[in-house]
């Protein structure tokens, strides 16, 4: 048994173990370092990590990339048909590279190497950017942290769940679109291997949230609205169907998130009210609850990635107004306004003090539209409790109210149109009764009117690109109520929206 | 031949001592994974204690907690509503990651339980905008019980009850380690799914459907003595029905100040403890795994509720008025709610009320109910040994919140119990948690809801119909104080207010 082996036989015992176990071994590191990697994009600048930073939420729902960039090439036939192409559609924005050439992806929309493939898919700025352009021939200027009150996020959540359901959502149409979007670049393993796998598991994905969200019709939202709280309740996988008519349909603007640090004190020391509905007083639980939109599970949310941007919101705080403000009628307007707003509104953009600021109203003394209130309910806040059971993370702060809460106004010129449904174009005709209000606008046009404030909204078409129409006769547009400061004099009303400028 | 030389013995040696340590550290492991018990911290309160402490049901009838969690999710068109558990009715305090009556427990894995809490916490609100009261030891108005079990019994047997489908959800919610995903995949699903359909056939009387024989329980009651006869001692399926509202148990020293008085509707208990040791047996669905503990948290129980006063009404009553309802009540309700014969069973041709309730129990179910609990080895009074006769008159503390009345629950408000039968509701809504103080009930009809300028359709969502001509729900007998004047029966019912 101790004989030496001879030199025939070594040579084969080492030509074996590398036979039965180096190449295995080297085919395992290989897959390793192809499969295993779970990166991010990432970047240093805080704002460029809002725009295309990760959630973590591509683990779970990310779109292989160049699938991401074939769809509406693909299916350019269920794009809103507005005159736009590609996801400028629904209103997404491009940014330009270094290049000047736009960049591959639009604001609000990260990326991660996951699962041997680069997956993207929306992040929190999808919804908290804006543009602004000061006159229709100048240049896109980006806001972030705001409402994003061009972007039609139920048009783009109806075509995913639309195009799921068509005859070409085949791995034999897809993967050659998607190898075009690459320039020619995806391996042999991608084409045969990866992208099937990966179309058929968000076939599967896509599929079940489809089930879940057309009930919502969410085609109806319109630019710069979400129906918050109905999406809440697929996430628990409510039957939306068997809802209550009333409770079914609540499409409110997204809100500015900045200044979130100032928002957890009111003055009797507790923190304010926060959601259209003031369900919720904890700033995190806020931040996680909304990252579900963007496919942040307790189990692939990134904390790391999520709290940077908690860090940054806490005190980030809005662009001034971009025009001249005329500093002697704001005075004046001031004075007006701390008779007749700052109670409720905050003394101003900088000082959130009054009595009422970040307390509900009850809907009966505000008197707005009501169903954005109604869909949040008693059911809905007991089942949030359980989200992110298990963690430490663990919502526990969610209530039913019974009102609206009162906003503090920082960067309220940015945050046209106004109420929490965005159904008054201007703050200047917030202040007229509503009959005197316009029943009917233009949503998605991104031409400021600097005079009225709020985004220029009569508008049907641009160089033929059409503008939604927003009819406040339509249930959840209604523009009633908040009917504060209406009787003021003209010259009044002027110097609140004067004032109202310097916040 | 073999022979044990050294070298044998030394591999014996290692072999023996390696398989030791693998079967050792495998005990280990086993233990950890599903028996290792994980005290809960102390209560901050008596209340937190009932609402949410073990009555050790979860050792038997735990549902691993992430089965729980994503079953709603998975199952929502076997819901009674669109709501996720909240459907069901539950109690559910703000924050708080379980309903009122449902406990959590780590016995080697996170196991969910219930407690007496889930039918015995009332709740209320006075306008739909305001959160809701919860009153501990109150009747639970709004919880479909029977929808419950059969919600699980339902799912277990669906083919989505299986580790792939319910993984996918669970995935979603949870990051759940490797090893633990695997026990829930190959282990916990497959037995609970097991566990839940083998609960299948004792449960086949509350799938018998067709009106208007078997109308369903409905929210706020519970087939009390076919739940002891089908699960405790295991009699066979007989024809009965008889759910009773879910009753109040607070104040329940009554019972033992006053002797002679009895428990239950039909009076089928003389004692207060052995209602709740049959009670809790019946939701811990087995002996329970140590009498002792067991029998420490019964008296922890009885303790607690035979101190726990009977809420008062949430607006104050007109104390004038009131004061005119005294004598009313003296000459027409004392006899039987405030007399020495409070507590005592009245024969049911002398009530005449709905008699399907003491149907559904008799001697032979209670000699056997009481041999099994004694082969349990739990010492206890225990059940009347005799066939149900009439119904117990109740002590009326509380009986503001003990809405709706008689022992079926089938006359919505106590203005409605002081019509004759021809004048009372015939289809009303059970379940709805906004109290009419003017009728003094809950609002379950729409002359309710208009005036208190609530929509009809939330409250139908929120309940579910009671028509008295189905079986076992008759509003007939208890037709006193129907002839009272108008004032009269104001003052009464004011003066009801106060007890």
């Amino acid at each position: 048994m101790n004989r030496p082996m001879d030199r025939g036989w070594r040579w084969r015992f080492w030509t074996l173990l590398t036979i039965v176990v180096g190449v295995p071994i080297l085919i395992g590191i290989l897959l390793a370092v192809r499969f295993l990697p779970d990166r991010p994009v990432t970047y240093a600048n805080i704002e460029d990590h809002f725009k295309y930073g990760s959630t973590g939420g591509e683990r779970n729902a990310g779109f292989p990339l160049f699938l991401w960039k074939a769809l509406p090439v693909v299916f350019a036939d269920k794009l809103p048909q507005n005159g736009a192409t590609g996801y400028r559609a629904f209103g997404m924005i491009y940014e330009k590279d270094e290049h000047g050439q736009d960049r591959e992806l639009p604001v609000g929309v990260m990326r991660r190497r996951h699962v041997g493939l680069d997956r993207v898919f929306v992040n929190c700025a999808v919804c908290h950017s804006t543009t602004v352009r000061e006159a229709p021939d100048k240049r896109q200027k980006v806001y972030v942290a705001t409402g994003a009150s061009h972007f039609d996020l139920g048009r783009l959540e109806k075509f995913f769940t639309d195009v799921v359901v068509d005859e070409r959502f085949t791995a034999s149409v897809l993967v050659p679109a998607a190898d075009r979007e690459s320039g020619g670049r995806l391996g042999l393993l991608d084409r045969y291997v990866i992208y099937p796998v990966a179309i058929a598991l968000m076939r599967e994905r896509l599929l079940m949230l489809r089930d879940r969200f057309v009930p919502l019709q969410t085609e109806t939202w319109g630019p710069g609205r979400v129906d918050t709280w109905n999406s809440a309740k697929t996430g628990v996988n409510f039957v939306i169907g068997r809802l209550p008519e009333h409770e079914r349909r609540g499409a409110v603007d997204f809100p500015s998130i900045w200044n979130q640090r100032k928002r957890k004190h009111r003055d009797d020391g507790q923190p304010m009210q926060l959601h259209w509905v003031g369900n919720n007083v904890e700033v995190n639980e806020r931040n996680l609850s909304a990252a579900f939109g963007t496919g942040a599970t307790p189990a692939t949310v990134d904390h790391a990635a999520i709290e940077r941007l908690q860090e940054w919101l806490l005190d980030a705080v809005p662009p001034p107004f971009p025009w001249p403000v005329d500093t002697a009628r704001a005075a004046r307007g001031a004075k007006v306004y701390g008779q007749h707003c700052a109670r409720c509104h905050g003394k101003s953009g900088q000082d959130f003090s009054g009595a009422y600021v970040g307390h509900v109203t009850p809907l009966t003394e505000v008197g707005t539209d009501p169903y954005h209130y109604y869909s949040y309910t008693y059911d809905l806040a007991a089942n949030q409790n359980v989200l992110y059971a298990g963690t430490p993370y663990r919502f526990t702060h969610f209530r039913k109210t019974d009102g609206y809460a009162n906003m503090p106004l920082d960067g309220i010129w940015l945050r046209a149109p106004y109420l929490h449904n965005g159904s008054v174009p201007t703050l200047r005709e917030l202040l007229e009764p509503p009959a005197s209000r316009r029943p009917r606008f233009y949503r998605g046009y991104d031409v400021f009117d600097p005079v009225r404030v709020g985004f220029v909204s009569d508008v049907p078409e641009e160089n033929g690109r059409t503008f939604a129409l927003y009819d406040t006769s339509e249930p959840t547009r209604s523009n009633a109520g908040h009917l504060y400061g209406v009787d003021l004099p003209a010259a009044d009303k002027d110097a609140i929206v004067e004032y109202l400028k310097t916040f | 031949m073999f022979a044990w030389t050294p070298e044998r013995k030394r591999t014996l040696r290692i072999t023996l001592v390696t398989l030791a340590v693998v079967l050792a550290f495998g005990a280990w492991f086993g233990w950890y994974k599903f028996f290792r018990v994980v005290e809960p911290p102390p209560f901050a309160s008596a209340d937190e204690r009932f609402l949410y402490g073990s009555v050790g049901g979860e050792e038997s009838a735990g549902i691993p907690y992430w089965i729980v969690y994503v079953l709603p999710r998975v199952f929502p068109d076997k819901l009674p509503g669109p709501n996720g558990w909240a459907s069901f009715g539950f109690s559910w305090q703000e924050g708080k990651e379980l309903p009122i009556g449902f406990t959590k427990k780590t016995i080697g894995f996170e196991r969910v339980g219930n407690n007496c809490a889930g039918c015995h916490v009332a709740r209320y609100r006075l306008s739909p905008d305001g959160p809701p009261t919860f009153v501990p030891t109150g009747p639970n108005h709004t919880f479909n019980l029977e929808a419950f079990f059969r919600f699980l019994v339902d799912c277990a047997q669906d083919p989505r009850f299986n580790a792939g489908t319910l993984m996918n959800e669970i995935n979603l919610a949870a990051d759940l380690s490797w090893i633990d995903r695997m026990i829930y995949r190959f282990v916990l699903i497959p037995f609970t799914g097991k566990q839940l359909r083998d609960r299948g056939p004792q449960f086949a009387w509350i799938y018998k459907h067709g009106l208007p024989e078997w109308p369903d329980w409905g929210r706020g009651r519970d087939d009390a003595m076919n739940l002891t006869k089908y699960f405790l001692t295991k009699l066979p399926l007989d024809d009965t029905l008889g759910p009773t509202d879910m009753p109040s148990i607070w104040n329940i020293k009554k019972y033992k100040t006053n002797p002679g008085t009895r428990l239950n509707f039909a009076g089928d208990s003389v004692d207060a403890n052995s209602v709740i040791i049959d009670s809790a047996l019946g939701v811990i669905g087995a002996p329970p795994s140590n009498n002792q503990t067991f029998l420490e948290q019964v008296e922890w129980l009885t303790k607690y509720l035979e101190g726990y006063p009977a809420p008062k009404f949430p607006v104050d009553p007109d104390p004038a008025k009131a004061a005119a309802g005294k004598p009313v009540f003296d000459a027409h309700c004392a006899r039987c709610h405030a007399s020495a014969r409070t507590g005592t069973v009245v024969p049911v041709e002398e009530v005449g009320t709905d008699r399907e309730r003491i149907k559904s129990w008799n001697k032979g179910a209670a000699i056997v109910a009481n041999r099994i609990v004694k082969s349990f080895g739990i010492d206890r009074p225990g059940l009347v040994e005799d066939d149900p006769k009439g119904y117990v008159a109740a002590f009326l503390d509380g009986i503001w919140l003990r809405a709706p009345y008689l022992h079926n629950g089938s006359v919505p408000s106590l203005r409605d119990l002081l019509n004759p039968v021809a004048k009372r509701p015939r289809l009303f809504y059970r379940g709805y948690d906004v109290y009419d103080v003017v009728d003094v009930g809950f609002v379950s009809q729409e002359h309710q809801a208009e005036r208190m300028r609530i929509p009809w359709a939330d409250v139908k969502a929120a309940a579910t119909p009671y028509d008295v001509s189905w079986r076992s729900n008759g509003n007939i007998g208890h037709e006193y104080g129907v002839d009272l004047s108008p004032g009269e029966k104001d003052a009464l019912v004011e003066y009801l207010k106060t007890l």
